[in-house]
C-alpha cells in the first residue's frame, strides 16, 4: 500500500492562541514526533518530553524496516520454518496489526499483501515465525500510531496530563486539554490544498488519524490489488478509554487508541462507505471522515 | 469475521488470503462492538493467544532451546536506561532464566523491568540492596551490572566473591584503583569478569579485524586514527514527581538528590564525562586495531556550555594519542562534544593505503573501505568476499563524461564496503559470547585485563585537560599490579 500519510492533514488550530504551551520536537521514524504540553514547569515538561523521545527512538530501532538490525527486518529475512525473537513491543504491534487485519476484511494489511497470515506469533516467547517464503512486513500504518499511544501513557506517568501528541501530523492523540479550553483546537485540510479547512475539532482524550493521497498519486487495494479511485483522505477518530478502565500497570491492556485509529485511516481509503458507516455506528464514539474527490462525508 | 480465518483465528490452509473480500456488515458489528478500541490490545492479545495455543508445539519444537543446553540463572543490577538495552537483548537469547532484579530505584525502574520479564514467563525476585540478593539468590550463576560507574567496583568484587560470573557495563570504574581491584578479584576467584565494550564482539568489528586487518593488511600502515562521537543537546534526565526517590535512600547509595542520581554521568566521583561515556568505547578500538597501548595523550576539553553546577565534567573534549604500533608511530584523534550532534560517531583508520570509516551504528558509516590509488590491488580479498567490490565514485564517473579533469582535488579511492550486517541489537552479540564462555564454550572478548588497559588510556585524558600538558604512559601502567591484601 502506498498512503501518503502527511498527505491528508490534521493540524493545530492558531496554536499561538494557546498560551502557555510549549512545543518539543524530535526527528524519528523519518517523520517528527511532536510534544505539546500545558504543564505549568517548562524544564519538568522538557524533561518528560525527551522521555517520550528516547521511546521513540527505541520503538524505531526494533519497528523500523529500514535499520538493518531491527526486529522488522530479521523478520523480513526469516525463510520459512524460521523464527525470530523480537521485543514485546514488536510483538505487540504484530498482534493489534493483525487483529486489525482480520477487523477489516484484509484492508488493513501490514504485510504488503504478502503474509500476514503467514506470520506466526508467539505472545508468550516472543517469538516470530515465518511459514512461507518472501514476508515483507512494513509498519508504516500502524508503528506512528503505537509510538503516540506509548508516549501518551509516558507522560501520564510523568503527570503531564495537558499534553498533546503526534507523529507527523497523521497521528494525533489529544490528553487533556490545555487551561481554559474544552479540547485541543484541531483542523482536518484537504491533502491538496493545507489551507483549505475542511473541519475544525475540539478534542480531548481522542486519537485522530489521517491518510491521504497528493494528486496524481493511487494507491493499491491490498484485497484486490486494484488501485482506488475518486477517495483522496480518510479521517478517523477513537476516544481513550479513561485510565480507570486501562488495568493500570497491566500492560495487556493497553490503551491502543492511537494505534488503531492509524490502521483504521488505512483501511478507510479502501473500505466502501457503507463498511465505514456500519464501522462507525457499531462502535461508540467511533467518527470518521472521508474526503471523495471535493465531497467530506462524516460518519 | 469474514476473514481466512476459522473462529479460532486458524488461518485456512489453502491461502485464500489474498482473494478480494468484502467485509460483512454483521462482522463489522460483532468486530468492534465486542473490541472497541478501548483496551484493545488485551483482547488482542487473548486473540493471538488463543490461537498460539494450538500452534505451541509447533513453534516450540523449532525455537525451544535444546535439552542439553545448560540455563543460566541471571540478575540484573542496575535496571536503569543500559540495564533495559541489557535486558532486551538477553531476552532474545535461549537458555537463560532470570531470577532477580536489583535497583534502589523501585518505586519506576525496578518495577518496570521486573514487570516487562514477568511478561516473558521469568519470575525475578525484586531487591534494593544488592547484598541482600546475593545473599538470597543462592542459585544465580552470573550478575549482570549496569549501576553508575562508581558502583562499579565494588558490586563486581562482591558478586565475584560470592561465586558469580560477572558482566559489567564499561567504564570499570571512575579510578584506576577501583579497576585495578576488580582484575584482583577475577583472577583471585578464577571467575569470568567480561566488560561491556560490546564492539569488541560485533561482527563487522570482528571482520574487520581479523580479515582486513590482521591476515588481508589492507590499510598497510595506519599512521592517524580520527574519531568522534557528536551529540546534540538534551534536557538534563528527569523523573516522574510521584516516583522520586526520597532523600534518605538516595543518600545511602551515594547521591546527593534526585538530579544526581539520574545525571551521575556528569558528576566527578560518580561518572566520567563524555569522554568516558562515549569515548571509551572507540578508543578501546583504537588501542584494538592498532595493536598497542598509547605512550602518551595531550588533551583539551572544558565546560563550554552546561551550568557548571550540575554539570562537573567537560562536555567537549579533543584528546591526541600517541602509540608505538608494532609497524611505526601512529596518532590517534578523538573528539566529542556534546552540543551538536554533527555526523554523529565513527572511527576512522587511515593506512598509507586504505582508509576504514567503520561504526557501531548499521545505518551511517557501517564500514566502508577506500584503496589508496598506488595500493596493491584488493582484487584477492573481493573474490574471498573480505570486502564489496568497489562502487565508482562519483565524481571519477563525472570527470569521465565531461572528459575534463579537475584538478583541484585528487581522484577520488574506490569505495569498497564491509560486507558484514549485524542482525541484532547492538549489544546481543557481547552478552551472547559471555554467556557462551559462561558454559565453557567461548573465549571473554572483553575480559577485565583487556578492559584494564582501555580504561587506563581512557581516566587519563580527564587528568590530562587539568594537567595542560601531555602525560606519559609507562608499558607497565597497562599491567594491573596485583595487591590482593587490599581487599582481603
Amino acid at each position: 500500500m502506498n498512503i501518503e500519510h502527511s498527505a491528508g492533514g490534521v493540524g493545530i488550530d492558531e496554536p499561538r492562541g494557546l498560551r502557555d504551551v510549549r512545543r518539543f520536537s524530535h526527528e524519528a521514524m523519518a517523520t517528527v514526533y511532536e510534544v505539546y504540553s500545558a504543564h505549568a514547569d517548562a524544564g519538568y515538561s522538557a524533561q518528560a518530553a525527551q522521555a517520550t523521545f528516547d521511546l521513540v527512538d527505541r520503538l524505531e530501532r526494533e519497528l523500523s524496516r529500514f535499520l538493518p538490525n531491527s526486529d522488522i527486518t530479521r523478520i523480513n529475512h526469516l525463510e520459512p520454518g524460521e523464527s525470530t525473537r523480537v521485543s514485546p513491543s514488536t510483538l505487540e504491534c504484530l498482534a493489534i496489526a493483525r487483529h486489525m487485519f482480520d477487523l477489516t476484511g484484509g484492508a488493513f494489511d501490514v504485510s504488503i499483501g504478502s503474509g500476514l497470515p503467514s506470520l506466526d506469533l508467539d505472545v508468550e516467547n516472543s517469538i516470530v515465525g515465518a511459514t512461507t517464503r518472501g514476508v515483507r512486513v512494513d509498519l508504516g500504518g500502524i508503528g506512528k500510531g503505537y509510538a503516540v499511544d506509548l508516549m501518551a501513557e509516558l507522560l501520564e506517568e510523568w503527570g503531564v496530563h495537558r499534553s498533546l501528541v503526534h507523529g507527523g501530523f497523521s497521528s494525533v492523540l489529544a490528553l487533556d486539554p490545555p487551561p481554559d479550553h474544552d479540547g485541543w483546537p484541531l483542523t482536518l485540510s484537504d491533502p491538496g490544498a493545507s489551507s483549505r479547512v475542511l473541519a475544525r475539532l475540539s478534542s480531548r482524550q481522542t486519537a485522530l488519524g489521517a491518510s491521504g493521497v497528493r494528486k496524481g498519486d493511487h494507491i493499491v487495494d491490498p484485497r484486490t490489488h486494484d488501485p482506488v479511485r475518486g477517495r483522496r483522505a480518510a479521517w478517523v477518530a477513537v476516544p481513550r478509554p479513561p485510565e480507570s478502565a486501562r488495568g493500570g500497570s497491566d500492560q495487556h491492556h493497553r490503551a491502543a487508541a492511537a494505534t488503531v485509529t492509524d490502521a483504521l485511516t488505512t483501511a478507510c481509503m479502501l473500505l466502501s462507505l457503507d463498511e465505514i458507516e456500519a464501522l462507525c455506528s457499531a462502535t461508540p464514539g467511533l467518527e470518521a471522515w472521508i474526503l471523495e474527490d471535493t465531497e467530506l462525508v462524516h460518519f | 469475521m469474514a476473514t481466512d480465518h476459522d473462529d479460532k483465528g486458524h488461518p485456512n490452509a489453502d491461502g485464500a488470503s489474498r482473494e478480494p473480500r468484502k467485509l460483512d456488515r454483521r462482522d463489522v458489528l460483532k468486530g468492534l462492538s465486542t473490541v472497541p478500541a478501548l483496551g484493545l490490545f488485551g483482547y488482542a492479545w487473548k486473540k493471538q493467544r488463543e490461537y498460539q495455543q494450538a500452534k505451541a508445539e509447533e513453534v516450540a519444537a523449532s525455537t525451544q532451546a535444546p535439552a542439553d543446553l545448560q540455563v543460566i540463572n541471571v540478575a540484573l543490577l542496575g535496571a536503569g536506561a543500559q540495564g533495559q538495552v541489557l535486558t532486551d537483548s538477553m531476552l532474545r537469547i535461549t537458555g537463560l532464566r532470570f531470577r532477580a532484579v536489583c535497583d534502589i530505584w523501585t518505586e519506576y525502574n525496578q518495577k518496570r523491568v521486573v514487570n516487562s520479564l514477568k511478561r516473558f514467563k521469568h519470575e525475578p525476585n525484586a531487591y534494593e540492596d544488592y547484598r541482600e540478593m546475593l545473599d538470597k539468590e543462592k542459585e544465580l550463576d552470573a550478575v549482570i551490572i549496569a549501576t553508575p560507574d562508581f558502583w562499579h567496583a565494588q558490586h563486581t568484587i562482591d558478586c565475584l566473591k560470592a561465586g558469580k560470573h560477572v558482566y559489567c557495563e564499561k567504564e570499570m570504574s571512575t579510578t584506576l584503583e577501583g579497576a585495578r581491584s576488580m582484575v584482583a578479584a577475577q583472577r583471585e576467584t578464577n571467575k569470568l569478569l567480561q566488560i561491556g565494550h560490546q564492539r569488541r564482539s560485533n561482527p563487522r568489528y570482528l571482520h574487520c579485524y581479523n580479515k582486513i586487518l590482521q591476515e588481508a593488511k589492507m590499510l598497510g600502515r595506519i599512521v592517524t586514527v580520527y574519531g568522534q562521537w557528536n551529540r546534540g543537546v538534551t534536557p538534563d534526565l528527569g523523573a516522574p514527581e510521584r516516583y522520586v526517590i526520597p532523600d534518605a535512600r538516595l543518600k545511602q547509595y551515594g547521591f546527593k538528590d534526585m538530579h544526581q542520581f539520574r545525571n551521575w554521568r556528569w558528576y566527578r566521583g560518580k561518572g566520567g564525562g563524555p569522554i568516558v561515556d562515549l569515548g571509551s568505547h572507540q578508543i578501546d578500538i583504537y588501542g584494538w586495531f592498532l595493536g598497542a597501548n598509547p605512550s602518551g595523550v595531550m588533551a583539551s576539553g572544558g565546560n563550554l556550555y552546561y551550568d557548571p553546577k550540575t554539570h562537573e565534567w567537560y562536555d567537549t573534549v579533543l584528546a591526541v594519542f600517541d602509540y608505538d604500533t608494532p609497524l611505526g608511530p601512529a596518532k590517534g584523534y578523538y573528539s566529542t562534544q556534546t552540543t551538536n550532534g554533527s555526523q554523529g560517531y565513527f572511527e576512522n583508520f587511515m593506512g598509507d593505503q586504505g582508509t576504514l570509516l567503520i561504526s557501531e551504528s548499521e545505518v551511517n558509516y557501517a564500514g566502508q573501505l577506500y584503496r589508496d590509488p598506488n595500493a596493491p590491488a584488493w582484487d584477492e580479498w573481493v573474490q574471498k568476499g573480505y570486502v564489496s567490490a568497489p562502487k565508482e565514485q562519483e565524481t571519477k564517473a563525472k570527470s569521465e563524461s565531461t572528459a575534463i579533469a579537475d584538478v583541484r582535488e585528487s581522484v577520488a579511492p574506490d569505495q569498497h564496503t564491509v560486507p558484514v550486517t549485524l542482525r541484532d541489537p547492538y549489544h546481543q552479540p557481547h552478552l551472547q559470547n559471555f554467556f557462551d564462555a559462561v558454559r565453557g564454550k567461548a573465549k571473554l572478548n572483553c575480559p577485565a585485563d583487556e578492559a584494564y588497559q582501555t580504561a587506563v588510556a581512557v581516566l587519563k585524558v580527564n587528568e590530562a585537560i587539568e594537567a595542560r600538558t601531555r602525560l606519559a604512559f609507562k608499558p607497565e601502567d597497562f599491567k594491573p599490579r596485583m595487591n590482593t591484601d587490599q581487599h582481603g
